[in-house]
């Protein structure tokens, strides 16, 4: 009896089938020019396009019909949808594209085309082209649909995860605040959060305590853009045609509309994975967490969207099986790095956190960074590329150097001796005929002749969009084309075809939306650390001047949120100088009294390095200082009982190498371990005294001891405050700026050192060039950053540095090796 | 079990030094209003039976503190001393050392705690814990649950204060308008994984943006599993550093501890401007104390009082409907329901009393009905009156057959004197402030 009944039950069940509405139109521009001839949806991530990963992740959670809404390269879509795996039979997929108008710049105005055809007959899982995810939506609409039942204005579920703030998958420049319920997760209010101007106060209306008391505050969710939508969603978007954003009009909008009364819930996934590849930011990041298995099971070795076959290697290496990757002796893969098949690396190549498509070649000696190789990309020898994407069939010549952030779009030719800027974005003249390219260009044109009548000023629309219509790329294009700075342009190289896309600018008269603001989008760029963009949950310590000051003038009022630059807004400022100021006050000076007291006995009576670690625990406690005073009093205790050796450097190397050996264990053991800041810390001590020439030797036996390593040092190099910005007095700048010169030279023979084990060596090499500079000058030797861009032609105009180059030019060239340094010492 | 507690903290003695704040309590009048020639100190008011400050002390000393100073209206001294070095208070207290003082001000001008504070800073050698007068705990918060609190916090980072927050669900039975309204809870974000208070509303944010309320991005990322309530009323009792004291005397322009200078302490937590101006790092910790945890109020309005007076007579230990006072006599056929009778009362016969107060030397005539009234020091009610829901000031005298609802009845206010006094309302003032007052001293 009861199971014949419940067996009903489980057919009435099946009657309904689960629907998912995809959008695969991104709805902006972030990937241009990568966008400009494929939608973004079919951008590989891993090896396969992002809608198939996106299918992949809805036939996981038990979705059986899909519904496509796709806009510009509509036919592009259709064809993928055709030859993807899914459109098989006995997928168990039903997979429809759908055409939207041309006038869909926004996903509200993809609702309402959704609301005109009907097709939405149940509730359904609303998501985006460009999701990655591994979570149980099917869990997810159970719950609402139990929720419909004692709710009837339940509407819509949000699928959100729980992270940290700073997560890596979640965006600073486009991330949110939602006040929910603590017990049914009802979502009272969502505020957007832009990151850059940063917001300064999420504003949560008063009213939602009348109903409920207790609320949470989650700043810690990604939101993963999966929505469990009742029909009426698509009706409501209808019924208010301003509605644009998903988010932020939307969702913003029924919650607090007075009228409506719809509730919105959230789905807090404690497990799984789901993000959305929604800026090149992200497109790193989950390409990321895809290598490092987050996303399990829809890893690269199995259930690979794209049907690919790789083999799972320690270290998350990940080499395509079928035996036709050609990797040299020489070559070195290094962790999370993904090779497609057909792909070759030649003699000393060096692939690190990196994806490479399929038959892609790393010519000999050059260094993949951190970047993403579409298919059939040709890398010439000695080439850098970092940070960077690169478009499928794009070719690298001979010491090129490609710098982070870069997007070059399919079949551009760059090289030889091309030095590409931060950030520059290329894409293919259309004049130049390649060859190997018309086919594809034919194609496109066929696609997308249907899309011809769209306005010209689209550009200025709330919904600009990357994935355009030929036309506006051409018109697009032509215009790029006639802006192209000649001197820019000989730069990439005497074979190049490619043309330069201006950094996005804000035109005054022009509104753009916070969201695609140039500022905010560099915080969603690929590559690019903003550092130098002041936001507000930096959460640094460090202030200006300025600042104390209108913090002063506000106390006057009482209440410093009154005043609009207060505290948050605090300048990118360097550590070290704000630290000086701040050690001013009473409280921690007196500590750094007891430390150095408790150091000077350390040193004098000879204690273990655990003991004296022990005592500086106990002043922390006693005081609570933040633990980077610590560290600097520690290294400040070490740097200045280095004694300076009058006769000669390896007399002073060795009494360096003996301070190190005896107390550079202290640094790491005071109650944490950061060794970037024990590197600024070393800058800074070295800097403001006279022991600035022995801060490469110092640097060397840290690096011996293990104290640091190569990555710290990368790591430190590569922030601005390290060269001395904003360091006050402009005459330490200049000492900040030797020792940032004498650790780019120790990074340049990391660079040089390849996989061999000579570490020994090289940081002796490393010592020896500043013993030259020493006895030389009394500066540390100061040499130019790269070898390639000296020998290359046009290398001296945009370099920031390219004064301090030449300057130092000679310099180079006697100090050039090993064996007449050695000669010029004592 | 009470000797576990109290014999480790005995070895750290002079940790802290409790710092009871007696006001005049104006938001008990007129309870609190003069009776005749005296005062009625506000901490002096009988809660069951007991002086209110009998519950903040016997609490520090349950917690093994030593040292406590009393702060007091200079008018009040008299009383409250006679208090302390009375035969009933010093037996309980013992082992407390009570240093009182007294601040300089009017009923009408009352002054800030943050000035009351900084006055008396010099006497606070120490840590301290700063405590009002009428804060009535539940026996499931201990104060040494606070204190430990602020001793593992500062070993972690160092708070320099710790609050006590409770919740409070009052009765359905309603009090009317007239008596003013119970405390309103104050909108608070906290963090629930470290137990630290990040925000305070106060009445000048809510005046800047009255629809919303604005948390600053800072603190959301600081603390990104925030949680705000309007559930929890403040037990104004905080565990201080020291330096809380230095960092008052900086901010002259604070006048109230609550309003003012904890919702600015708060913003130094996670806005480094403040940290470096003021070189600290601040953490005020937060202890909640729910409802189902045990009663616990902070009797500072008219509806807190009358329901503490009923709660306190509610624990289980003590299942009894009503407590009455020694010396008092009760007539015949006379019916007393959950109601507090103080000592040295007169209830004559046929007398109904339900749901009342009725503080000590209290005359009730026969036949009066008395419904949800808390009557001040030594009021007459006349034969027959019926007073339902009214507030009488000490020394107040109910004429009979008078019928009030829902009064404070004052004696200086005449405006405040019901309809039927509105004859008398030609009759010079002096005349019927001298008559009460005669009548009263019986």
């Amino acid at each position: 009896m009861s199971s014949s009944t419940g067996k009903e039950k489980l057919i009435t069940d099946e009657e309904e089938v689960l629907q998912a509405v995809i959008l695969a139109d991104s709805f902006n521009k972030r990937f241009k020019p990568l966008t400009t001839h494929k939608p973004r949806c079919l951008l590989p991530i891993c090896n396969a396009p992002l809608l198939d990963w996106t299918f992949e992740s809805l036939a996981l959670a038990g979705v059986q019909e899909i519904f496509v809404i796709c806009r510009s390269h509509a036919e592009l879509v259709k064809a993928a949808i055709k030859n993807s795996k899914w459109s098989k039979p006995g997928t168990g997929l039903k997979i429809v594209p759908i055409v939207t108008a041309k006038e869909t710049f926004t996903p509200g105005d993809a609702m309402r085309d959704i609301y005109t055809h009907g097709i939405i007959t149940s509730d359904f899982v609303l998501v985006t082209g460009d999701l990655v995810s591994n979570i149980r939506i099917g869990e997810v609409v159970r719950q609402h649909k139990e929720r419909r039942k004692t709710d009837k204005d339940a509407m819509m579920t949000m699928v959100v995860k729980q992270s940290g703030v700073n997560h890596r998958t979640r965006s600073k420049g486009d991330s949110a605040v939602f006040v929910l319920d603590p017990e049914t997760s009802q979502c009272l209010h969502y505020e957007a959060v832009t990151g850059y101007p940063p917001k300064k106060y999420a504003r949560i209306p008063r009213e939602i305590l009348n109903e409920h008391p207790e609320v949470d505050i989650r700043n810690d969710l990604i939101d993963c853009s999966i929505d469990i939508c009742s029909v009426e969603v698509p009706s409501l978007f209808q019924d208010n045609f301003d509605y644009g954003d998903i988010r932020r009009d939307f969702v913003h909008g029924v919650l607090t509309s007075d009228l409506l009364m719809k509730n919105i819930y959230c789905y807090i996934a404690k497990e799984g994975y789901a993000a959305r590849v929604k800026d090149t930011r992200s497109f790193d990041s989950i390409s990321k967490d895809i290598l490092s298995r987050w996303t399990f099971p829809l890893v690269p070795d199995d259930n690979h969207p794209g049907g690919h076959s790789y083999e799972h290697l320690r270290g998350n290496k990940y080499i395509a099986k079928d035996n036709s990757v050609i990797l040299s002796r020489t070559c070195k893969i290094g962790n999370n790095t993904l090779i497609g098949s057909k792909s070759q690396i030649a003699d000393n190549a060096q692939v690190t956190a990196s994806v490479l498509g399929q038959r892609c070649t790393v010519g000999a000696g050059s260094i993949v960074r951190n970047s993403y190789l579409f298919d059939g990309v040709v890398i010439g020898p000695n080439c850098v590329v970092e940070h960077s994407i690169i478009g499928s069939g794009v070719q690298i010549k001979e010491r090129t150097r490609v710098e982070r952030g870069c997007l070059i779009a399919d079949g551009v030719v760059v090289g030889p001796h091309a030095r590409l800027a931060p950030f520059s974005r290329l894409s293919k003249r259309r004049s130049d005929g390649d060859e190997d390219d018309e086919d594809e260009d034919d194609d496109q044109e066929q696609a997308d002749e249907e899309d011809e009548e769209d306005e010209e000023d689209n550009e200025s629309d709330d919904g600009d969009d990357e994935d355009e219509d030929e036309d506006e790329v051409d018109s697009e294009l032509e215009e790029v084309e006639a802006n192209q700075d000649a001197e820019a342009l000989a730069k990439l190289g005497s074979d190049t075809n490619a043309i330069i896309w201006p950094p996005s600018t804000v035109n005054e008269d022009e509104e753009v939306d916070e969201l695609e603001h140039p500022d905010n989008q560099r915080l969603m760029r690929i590559g690019d650390n903003a550092s130098d963009l002041v936001l507000s949950d930096a959460g640094s310590v460090t202030s200006s001047e300025s600042e104390s000051e209108s913090d002063s003038d506000s106390d006057g009022e009482r209440f410093e949120g009154s005043n609009p630059s207060s505290s948050t807004t605090s300048l990118p400022l360097s550590t070290p100088s704000n630290l000086v100021a701040q050690a001013d006050s009473a409280a921690i000076s007196e500590f750094q009294q007891e430390v150095k007291q408790s150091l000077d006995r350390a040193f004098a009576e000879g204690h273990s390095v655990d003991n004296a670690a022990v005592e500086l625990k106990t002043l922390r406690m006693a005081s609570n200082v933040s633990l980077r005073l610590v560290r600097d009093a520690v290294i400040a205790g070490i740097v200045s009982r280095i004694k300076i050796m009058g006769d000669g450097a390896i007399s002073q190397r060795k009494e360096i190498a003996s301070m190190i050996a005896r107390w550079g264990g202290l640094i790491d053991k005071i109650g944490g371990v950061d060794p970037v800041e024990t590197v600024e810390l070393l800058q800074e001590h070295c800097a403001s005294s006279d022991r600035l020439p022995l801060f490469g030797q110092i640097l060397a036996a840290l690096y011996q001891d293990d104290i640091v390593d190569e990555d710290d040092i990368r790591a430190w190099h590569a922030k601005p405050e390290s060269q001395g910005e904003g360091v006050k007095p402009t005459s330490l700048q200049e000492n900040y700026k030797k020792c940032w010169v004498t650790g780019a030279h120790m990074i340049k023979q990391f660079d040089e050192q390849d996989s061999d084990e000579e570490s020994e060596e090289e940081s002796e090499a490393d010592a020896d060039d500043d013993d030259d500079g020493e006895s030389g000058t009394g500066n540390p030797a100061v040499k130019p950053l790269e070898r390639e861009h000296n020998s290359s032609k046009d290398a001296s105009s945009s370099e920031e540095d390219s004064s301090e180059e030449t300057s130092n030019e000679g310099d180079e060239y006697s100090t050039g090796e090993d064996g007449s340094e050695q000669d010029d010492l004592p | 079990m009470m000797n576990f507690d109290v014999i480790p903290v005995e070895v750290v003695t002079r940790e802290f030094v409790a710092v009871i704040l007696a006001g005049f309590g104006n938001d008990l009048l007129p309870l609190t209003g003069d009776h005749g020639e005296e005062p009625c100190a506000k901490a002096l008011l009988t809660i069951s039976n007991k002086p209110m400050l009998d519950y903040p002390l016997s609490w520090v000393e349950q917690s093994g503190i030593k040292d406590v100073l009393l702060i007091c209206p200079s008018s009040h001294r008299p009383a409250i001393s006679h208090y302390i070095h009375s035969q009933s208070s010093s037996a309980s207290f013992s082992s407390v050392h009570i240093d009182l003082q007294t601040f300089d001000e009017s009923q009408e001008l009352s002054a800030g705690t943050c000035s009351v504070l900084r006055h008396f800073a010099n006497r606070i050698k120490g840590d301290f814990i700063l405590l009002p007068c009428d804060f009535i705990p539940s026996p499931s918060l201990p104060l040494s649950k606070l204190l430990n609190k602020f001793r593992t916090d500062s070993m972690l980072d160092g708070p320099i204060v710790t609050t006590c927050w409770y919740e409070h669900k009052s009765d359905k039975q309603t009090t009317p308008d007239e008596w003013g309204s119970p405390a309103q809870p104050t909108p608070i974000v906290w963090d629930h994984l470290s137990g630290t208070l990040l925000y305070v509303d106060n009445p000048e944010e809510a005046d800047k943006n009255n629809d919303e309320l604005e948390l600053r991005m800072t603190l959301l990322s600081r603390y990104p599993q925030a949680k705000l309530t309007s559930r929890l009323l403040d037990s104004h009792v905080y565990v201080c550093k020291r330096g809380v004291l230095d960092l008052l005397a900086q901010k002259t322009r604070f006048d109230s501890l609550r309003e003012d200078f904890f919702p600015w302490l708060c913003k130094v937590q996670y806005q480094s401007t403040k940290q470096t101006k003021y070189a600290t790092s601040v953490r005020i910790g937060i202890v909640i104390h729910r409802a189902d945890e045990g009663f616990t109020v902070r009797v500072n309005n008219l509806p807190a009082y009358l329901e503490a007076n009923r709660h306190v007579y509610e624990t289980p230990q003590f299942v009894v409907d009503n407590s009455i006072g020694d010396f008092t006599r009760v007539e015949e056929k006379s019916m007393i329901k959950k109601s507090t009778i103080g000592k040295h009362c007169v209830i004559g016969k046929m007398v109904k009393i339900v749901g009342c107060v009725l503080l000590d030397h209290c005359v009730i005539s026969d036949g009066a009905k008395l419904d949800g009234c808390i009557l001040g020091n030594s009021t007459i009610v006349g034969s027959k009156a019926e007073l339902i829901r009214c507030v009488t000031q000490a020394g107040y005298e109910v004429k009979e057959n008078e019928s009030l609802r829902n009064e404070k009845l004052d004696i200086s206010d005449w405006a405040a004197q019901p309809e039927d006094s509105e004859g008398d309302m030609e009759g010079s003032t002096g005349e019927g402030e001298s008559d009460e007052s005669d009548e009263s001293d019986d």
